[in-house]
């Protein structure tokens, strides 16, 4: 392992390299921070850039547009209640009424140390916990795969909340019909391309994470007429008051960032829960925890309130990254369309990947550190200054991102057909959108149909076309256990609250 | 007297997968099938036929929760009076103009395409200073061909209509 490190070291120190974290990371603040626009639209962004690059370089400059994209997320979240995604969402529940109170500045640094504390516990598990189980992983099997995409594809449902599991579950499937179109690459039939040359190729990874996500959330938000609203959001941001944080604030909040990153990296390795689930129970968890005095602060402005969020949703970051890195299977929309990026790069992720690719491998762990203390020491004085570019006109910067969305996907095909698609993915996206059916299910689907047609058919080659292998395989029968344990829990959970809220209504209907 | 039931979003959003499914597994028909296929376990069409079943059944269950939560009388807010408030002008022009965008690109090329897609869209959405709407177009398009040819190396294709006419 410490050759890893050191391989890992080498190449992150390389100047690119660090030139990339910085850059990766200020890009991602600054797209981050733009209300809408997530750490996924961020990464889609900036994809086409990485493709002349070292495939090192490349992901280094992804995963600190991540970092970037989600503090740039808790940025908007404090200072205009506004987050620009949906896993910090809880920052705002407390770092805005601070903001309100005049502590902007010191809510943001607070953020800021509160994300590096998680990111820099996550990333020291992430350097034990993913050669461990890559070790492991390399016993897997072709059925252990399908089986583990399908808990992947699963789990997402599942935590997508309640009301959404169906949603989820048909917006996965609706992302692997999508990733049947083209040639099949078995027996090299095509397969719902109707005759034309151009989707012959299959849709490229890129351009339903763009439509949906990038494009369709610019849309969006013009279609809310939210592009208007530039002024109010400038006026906010002009005073942000001091940033100091006393002795006193620092001992209070230590333990909650602590407990809340090993939360955190936890949710984060399960595939599907990701850094949204990850902010919620880190928040529930501290303010069960606290007392009675400091539970009625948590909402008007509670440093544990804040804390506790923003060190689970970055440890939880990089908790994604395992079992991306060691299963080549991602547990959210934004590490699935790392995993296309990667395998643009020609790199699987997966078991072999830390013998094959040692360099990306480590070096992607060492610069998640890196990116952490890039993020403390450049990002968190240059805040008032990157707030500042919020100030270019909504009506200059739409179109832009409209732009920079187009073109990078025409860059990596040189075909305006895909253009034609994108419009219709968009249009569809947001019709479902406002239909309230998530999109990051049909990103994760979409990426993984491929992978996982390939598994189940050699599964199925191999147990000569019967489903024996889910149950005569012990890991993969494990792992359909938990499958169906993960399907069934909000299931239950969801008859146990209605039964519990009728026993209620009829008790209190018996006492009137 | 009757009232008539906001629409359900559930049941517009169940009715649209039922029949994406249904069609989806239609066209599944259509993907060749070789000499033998019958015989292998796994074909090109055995994803596709099981997507499409698990599809409709999906579908069907959100449309029967749909149904029951529409009989609860508890419908969500209605879609069309709350999709009828959005600023859809604005974004068909938007969508149009992605749409001549890709067209432009074919046949006028990179550099004169981008620059009018971009006047194009801080026109549509209500930017009027001249020193916005020709400084942030064709200069920044200029810098970005600039930067995509000269120094990442990427050959832009000159539009169709300047090759046909130049040979």
């Amino acid at each position: 392992m410490l050759d890893g490190i050191l391989t890992g070291l080498s190449t992150a120190i390389m100047p690119i390299n660090l030139f990339m974290v910085f850059v990766g990371c200020f890009v991602g603040t600054f797209i981050g921070m733009l209300p809408g626009l997530g750490p996924i639209s961020a990464i889609a962004l900036m994809i086409p850039i990485t493709y002349g690059l070292d495939p090192s370089t490349g992901i280094i400059l992804m995963a600190g547009v991540y970092y970037g994209a989600i503090f740039g997320g808790s940025t908007s979240s404090i200072l205009i209640n506004a987050p620009g995604c949906s896993s910090t969402v809880v920052t705002a529940f407390d770092g805005y009424p601070m903001a309100q109170k005049g502590q902007a500045g010191k809510a943001l640094a607070l953020a800021a140390y509160a994300s590096f504390t998680g990111g820099t516990i996550s990333a020291v598990f992430l350097l034990v916990a993913a050669p461990a189980l890559a070790s492991v992983s390399l016993s897997f099997q072709s059925s252990d795969y399908f089986a583990l995409m399908i808990l992947g594809l699963t789990a997402v449902a599942a935590f997508s909340g309640k009301g959404q599991v169906l949603k989820a579950m048909l917006m996965t499937v609706l992302g692997l019909m999508i990733s049947t179109v083209g040639t099949d690459r078995s027996s090299g039939v095509e397969r719902f391309t109707f005759g034309n040359i151009d989707l012959m190729d299959g849709i490229s990874f890129l351009l339903p994470a763009m439509a949906t996500f990038a494009l369709a959330e610019v849309v969006m938000a013009v279609l809310k007429r939210d592009h208007m609203k530039e002024e109010e959001n400038e006026a906010d941001t002009s005073h942000l008051g001091s940033m100091k944080v006393t002795k006193e604030e620092v001992k209070e909040v230590a333990p909650t960032a602590l407990r809340s990153s090993v939360l955190g990296f936890i949710v984060g390795v399960l595939p599907g829960a990701g850094a949204t689930i990850a902010a919620f129970l880190a928040y529930g968890m501290e303010r069960n925890l606290a007392s009675v005095k400091e539970k009625l602060k948590f909402g008007t402005g509670s440093l544990r309130g804040l804390v506790a969020p923003e060190a689970a949703n970055n440890a939880s970051s990089s908790g994604s990254f395992v079992p991306l890195l060691t299963l080549g299977i991602p547990g959210s929309g934004t590490t699935a369309i790392m995993l296309g990026a990667l395998i643009a790069y020609g790199i699987q992720p997966g078991p072999r990947m830390m013998v094959d690719n040692p360099d990306v491998f480590w070096s992607v762990i060492v610069s998640m550190y890196f990116g952490n203390i890039v993020l403390l020491i450049l990002n968190l004085p240059l805040i008032p200054y990157i707030s500042k570019l919020l100030m270019i006109p909504r009506t200059v910067l739409v179109p832009m991102i409209l732009f920079f969305a187009i073109t990078g996907v025409y860059l990596v095909s040189f075909n305006t057909f895909d253009i034609y698609i994108m419009v219709f993915f968009c249009i569809a996206a947001i019709g479902l959108r406002m239909l309230n059916f998530p999109m990051a299910p049909l990103l994760l689907g979409f990426v993984l149909g491929g992978l996982m047609e390939d598994n189940l058919r050699r599964a199925l080659m191999i147990s000569d076309g019967s489903l024996s292998f889910l149950w005569e395989r012990p890991i993969t029968f494990g792992i359909m256990v938990v499958t169906i344990f993960v399907l069934i829990a909000p299931i239950v959970q969801n008859f146990l609250q209605k039964r519990r809220s009728e026993e209620q209504v009829l008790a209190g209907n018996s006492q009137n | 007297m009757s009232v008539s039931k906001p629409v359900n979003k559930d049941l517009i959003g169940s009715l649209i997968f039922l029949a994406l499914s249904i069609a989806y597994g239609a066209s599944a028909q259509l993907i060749p099938f070789y000499p033998g296929d019958e015989y292998e376990p796994f074909t090109a069409r055995t994803l596709p036929f099981a997507l499409s079943v698990l599809g409709a059944g999906l579908s069907f269950s959100l449309l029967i929760s749909a149904l029951k939560k529409t009989s609860e009388a508890k419908p969500d807010q209605p879609v069309l009076k709350s999709a009828l408030g959005y600023d859809w002008s604005t974004v068909i022009k938007l969508l149009s103009l992605m749409v001549f965008y890709a067209l432009a690109l074919k046949w006028l090329g990179f550099i004169i395409a981008t620059t009018v897609f971009l006047f194009g869209g801080y026109w549509i959405l209500g930017e009027r200073r001249k020193k916005i709407l020709f400084g942030a177009s064709l200069p920044f398009v200029v810098a970005f061909w600039f930067m995509l040819t000269q120094l990442l190396d990427i050959y832009l294709a000159p539009g169709q209509l300047f090759s046909a006419f130049g040979g």
